[in-house]
């Protein structure tokens, strides 16, 4: 149990509020407060005691770390966890891009889903305000359309939108949620949990602000980290780091742009347009012009089973779309290269049906609770470190590794943002 | 509360103006027509002053409603000047006139301080003269903007009402300031200046502050050096006292809430009016302890407060953030004589929403809350919603959104005054309340 310094709680800085029960069996919503999560840790811990406590219920808990959504580089990481179908074991799946950080700020510190709903519905988590939407009008449609309805709905494109496609609506082994658009890092199968739930999103905004226990020596040691993170990194050294120097020159053809998630400095994310020039910055009457590809495992088995890049990334669209695992999807399709749009479509709607649960990489930990997302990157140990750090405080695993993070400074940081004294074997021992 | 807000709030330059407002004043402050989204800025000093006998009157409660018999101080913000005295008429200039000649304070910033010049001498404007002063941005050919074009001009007769910097200025304390202790004669003082009028003032003892110069956090319509030529050394804020009330003129918004060295200067006017008044005997007004009880009807279990609580902060919740979207939206609408953008809809929204912990933990306590009222205001928040996301359709859509934007900018300031309202009834309620307790521990020993 982390020890406790000035305050008479720890994390009443970084966080808001209560738990948030939600019974879609009864259509409720309720909040708790729950001293376990104190006690438990913060971030993944807090979700792992919450897990224990619901599993009865079959719960998936929305959560985020202690940092997510500070200033502290990396911060961008909330986590969904629950029973994955594909090892009966809890499993996580990393909330990145913006979707972790806008998980702090909807208002809650954590949220558990449990039971099912009768008919298909959406959560709206807004400015601690959370409502149970109806979401029949958005039965069956895939990820890209679901996350427009909603928006659209609600007035507002920053709606950050965790979803499932038809896949996860079939409750397929093969689906994965997915954040907005662009898929997502779940290789549990979290979204056949979110279709069998009949929960077809959340969707997350908050207008707030984060408070720290000592504000400025907070944000001064944020700075501090970004400054001596090492910022030449990103794309070009995820595909060394996953042993793949060559994909950034396979994807730079139809490379657009470089995208990093929340607080990041590490671009790690692809924008490629493949239905107009990816030389074209300016907006224009295409209404899709391409994709985002933010799992560049997903890109790797592509690019190494022979596939012509402007295919593979409409194979990857096509599995954003319909709410599948890119990566287990891409290791199956890889096998066969396609290049006919047609076949593509095919294909990638045939994986709904797959129940292969093939691990790819990172095979020391898979299928464990952290699986395969973040790159093996200085080995086993140095892996699981970074993944139990990164879920506890919410910062990104893969920019731990990446950038060379001084991990005891941000431990330190614990104490300005919220009056948390710990350390990395407090931290280890948090996941037991 | 954001961060700039709350250190303002919690600054030491207010701090010793609470204890001159210990017998209340009863304050109007308008939001009828003309009146754009300055007078909440009003709320705040309110509260930092702790006068919580307000109420937000529109033109027709001036003409009709008698809200000037009841009340103290009238506070007028920015706006649509043309608005508010076409509005107000010839009636309302009158009827504003003699409540300070009974001792009433009427302040105004921007176009509030336009309307009540008599150098101002224009239809509709002519019947309003409280202060002998003319405004000197006033050119018949105006060079064109450098920027901010849409904030820049305003027709005045042949003439236009042009505003060469917008932001920022500086502040020196004139003749008129003598004697109040926050002026600092070494020290200049921000306030910003959103289109209000560059004053000239030609009695000394009326000149309150002038113009010092402006500052980095300003944008600068004309070039700079011709800007701050225009402006330094001319007044910016005057004051003076007829028959037995005052009047104030300011250009810059000394009100702003993030600038509170300014709120000090308008602090110490009123406190010096108000002690005046005070001393010179029982104000002849209604008190807020009358306006402020309890009707016994109005009680309702707590759990129908929560329901409509919930709902009002609810509707408030995902009408902010349809306006954060549409602040991102190169948008702009004309309502009168005055440019509209869409930030506008969140600072209306910000208000409601700071403010309701406050109402729930009111009616956490227990204590009664008119709960006709909160439902109203849930349906009026609703409402807003749905027509802030028709507005975002119409603007997304490429479509005229003007009739869109004026329909939800004026349901939403009214609703804004209609919340405020009922804020500030429950704050007057309690500040009573506690008084009383008070009182009653003293007469017990």
């Amino acid at each position: 149990m982390p020890s406790i310094s000035s305050k008479e709680k720890p994390m009443d800085s970084m966080y808001y509020g209560d738990t948030l029960i939600v019974d879609l069996e009864a259509g409720r919503t309720g909040q708790v407060s729950f001293d376990e999560v104190d006690e438990a840790g913060p971030g993944l811990p807090a979700g792992l005691a919450l897990y224990e406590k619901y599993k009865e219920f079959d719960p998936l808990i929305f959560g985020s770390g202690l940092f997510t959504g500070t200033p502290v580089p990396g911060a961008c990481l909330g986590f969904v966890l629950g029973k994955s179908p594909l090892t009966g074991e809890p499993a996580v799946a990393p909330l990145n891009l913006f979707a972790g950080a806008e998980m702090k700020l909807s208002g809650f510190s954590m949220v558990v889903v449990k039971g099912a709903s009768a008919k298909p519905v959406y959560l709206w988590l807004h400015d601690g305000v959370p409502d149970i939407e109806d979401a029949s009008a958005l039965a069956g449609k895939d990820t890209w359309d679901t996350t427009d309805g909603i928006r659209r709905e609600m007035g507002e494109g920053l709606i950050q939108v965790i979803c499932i496609g038809p896949a996860g609506e079939a409750g397929s082994d093969s689906a994965a949620l997915s954040i907005n658009y662009w898929g997502s890092g779940d290789t549990a199968a979290l979204g056949a949990v979110m279709g069998r739930k009949n929960l077809k999103a959340v969707a997350l905004r908050g207008l707030g602000m984060l408070d720290a226990d000592e504000p400025e020596e907070f944000y001064d040691g944020a700075l501090e980290l970004l400054a001596s993170a090492k910022v030449d990194t990103g794309f070009k050294s995820m595909c060394s780091a996953l042993g793949a120097p060559d994909l950034d020159a396979w994807l730079s053809p139809i490379a657009h742009r470089r995208r990093a998630c929340f607080a990041c400095p590490a671009t790690c994310a692809t924008f490629v347009k493949y239905n107009e020039a990816p030389s074209v910055m300016e907006s224009t009457d295409v209404e899709e012009p391409g994709m985002l590809i933010a799992n560049a495992a997903a890109a790797l088995w592509l690019m190494q089973g022979g596939w012509d890049v402007e295919a593979a990334c409409r194979a990857m669209e096509a599995m954003a779309r319909e709410g599948l695992d890119m990566v287990r999807g891409a290791r199956e399709l890889s096998e066969t290269p396609l290049t006919d749009a047609g076949k593509i479509t095919a294909a990638v709607k045939a994986l709904e049906g797959s129940t292969a649960a093939r691990w790819t990489v990172a095979e020391p930990a898979a299928p464990g609770l952290f699986g395969p997302w973040v790159p093996p990157l200085g080995g086993y140990e140095s892996w699981l470190e970074a993944n139990r750090i990164g879920y506890s405080l919410g910062i990104c695993p893969t920019f731990l590794l990446l950038c060379g993070t001084d991990t005891s400074r941000l431990l330190e940081l614990c104490v300005p943002a919220a009056g948390l004294e710990t350390g990395q074997d407090e931290i280890a021992g948090m996941y037991g | 509360m954001k961060g700039r807000t709350r250190r303002a709030a919690s600054h030491p330059a207010l701090a010793g103006y609470a204890a001159a407002f210990k017998s209340v004043p009863s304050v109007a402050v308008y939001c009828g027509a003309g009146a754009s989204h300055s007078w909440i800025w009003f709320t705040d000093l309110l509260e930092r002053l702790g006068i919580f006998d307000v109420r937000f009157v529109s033109h027709g409660e001036i003409l009709h409603g008698g809200a000037l018999d009841a009340s103290d101080f009238l506070l007028v913000g920015g706006g649509d000047t043309y608005e508010m005295a076409g509005s107000l008429g010839e009636e309302g200039a009158a009827i504003i006139e003699e409540f300070v000649r009974d001792g009433g304070l009427y302040h105004g910033s921007c176009a509030g301080a336009y309307l009540v010049l008599d150098g101002v001498d224009l239809e509709p404007f002519t019947p309003f003269r409280l202060i002998t002063g003319d405004m000197l941005n006033v050119m018949h050919e105006p060079p064109p903007a450098r920027c901010l074009e849409h904030k820049y001009l305003a027709p005045y007769g042949r003439d236009w009402v042009f505003h060469p910097v917008y932001g920022e200025v500086e502040l020196r304390p004139g003749p008129a300031a003598d004697g109040l202790s926050v002026v600092n004669a070494a020290r200049p003082l921000g306030a910003p200046l959103f289109g209000g009028p560059v004053l000239r003032i030609p009695d000394p003892q009326c000149r309150l502050a002038d113009y010092a110069g402006v500052t980095d956090r300003a944008a600068f319509l004309w070039p700079r050096v011709d800007a701050e030529r225009l402006i330094t050394g001319r007044q910016a804020v005057a004051v003076r006292s007829l028959g037995e009330g005052t009047v104030v003129a300011s250009g810059p918004h000394l009100e702003h809430p993030l600038f509170p060295l300014a709120n000090a200067l308008l602090a110490a006017v009123f406190a010096r009016h108000h002690q005046k008044r005070v001393a010179a005997g029982p104000l002849p007004r209604a008190t807020g302890e009358t306006r402020a009880r309890i009707e016994p009807d109005r009680v309702a279990p707590i759990a129908g407060y929560e329901v409509a609580l919930l709902e009002i902060k609810r509707q408030v919740s995902n009408a902010r953030i349809v306006g954060s979207g549409l602040e991102k939206m190169p948008v702009t609408w004309k309502i009168g004589v005055k440019v509209w953008e869409p930030e506008k809809i969140r600072m209306f929204l910000e208000y409601a929403w700071d403010r309701l912990p406050y109402l729930q933990d009111y009616a956490a306590r227990g204590l009664p809350i008119p709960i006709r009222k909160l439902e109203a205001l849930a349906l009026g928040y609703g409402e807003v919603t749905g027509l802030a996301k028709t507005l975002k359709l119409a603007v997304e859509s490429g479509e005229d959104s003007q009739a869109e934007a004026q329909t939800l900018l004026t349901g939403l300031k009214e609703l804004t005054a209609s919340f405020l309202s009922l804020y500030f009834r429950l704050r007057l309620e309690e500040q009573w309340r506690t008084a009383a307790r008070y009182r009653g521990t003293d007469a017990h020993g």
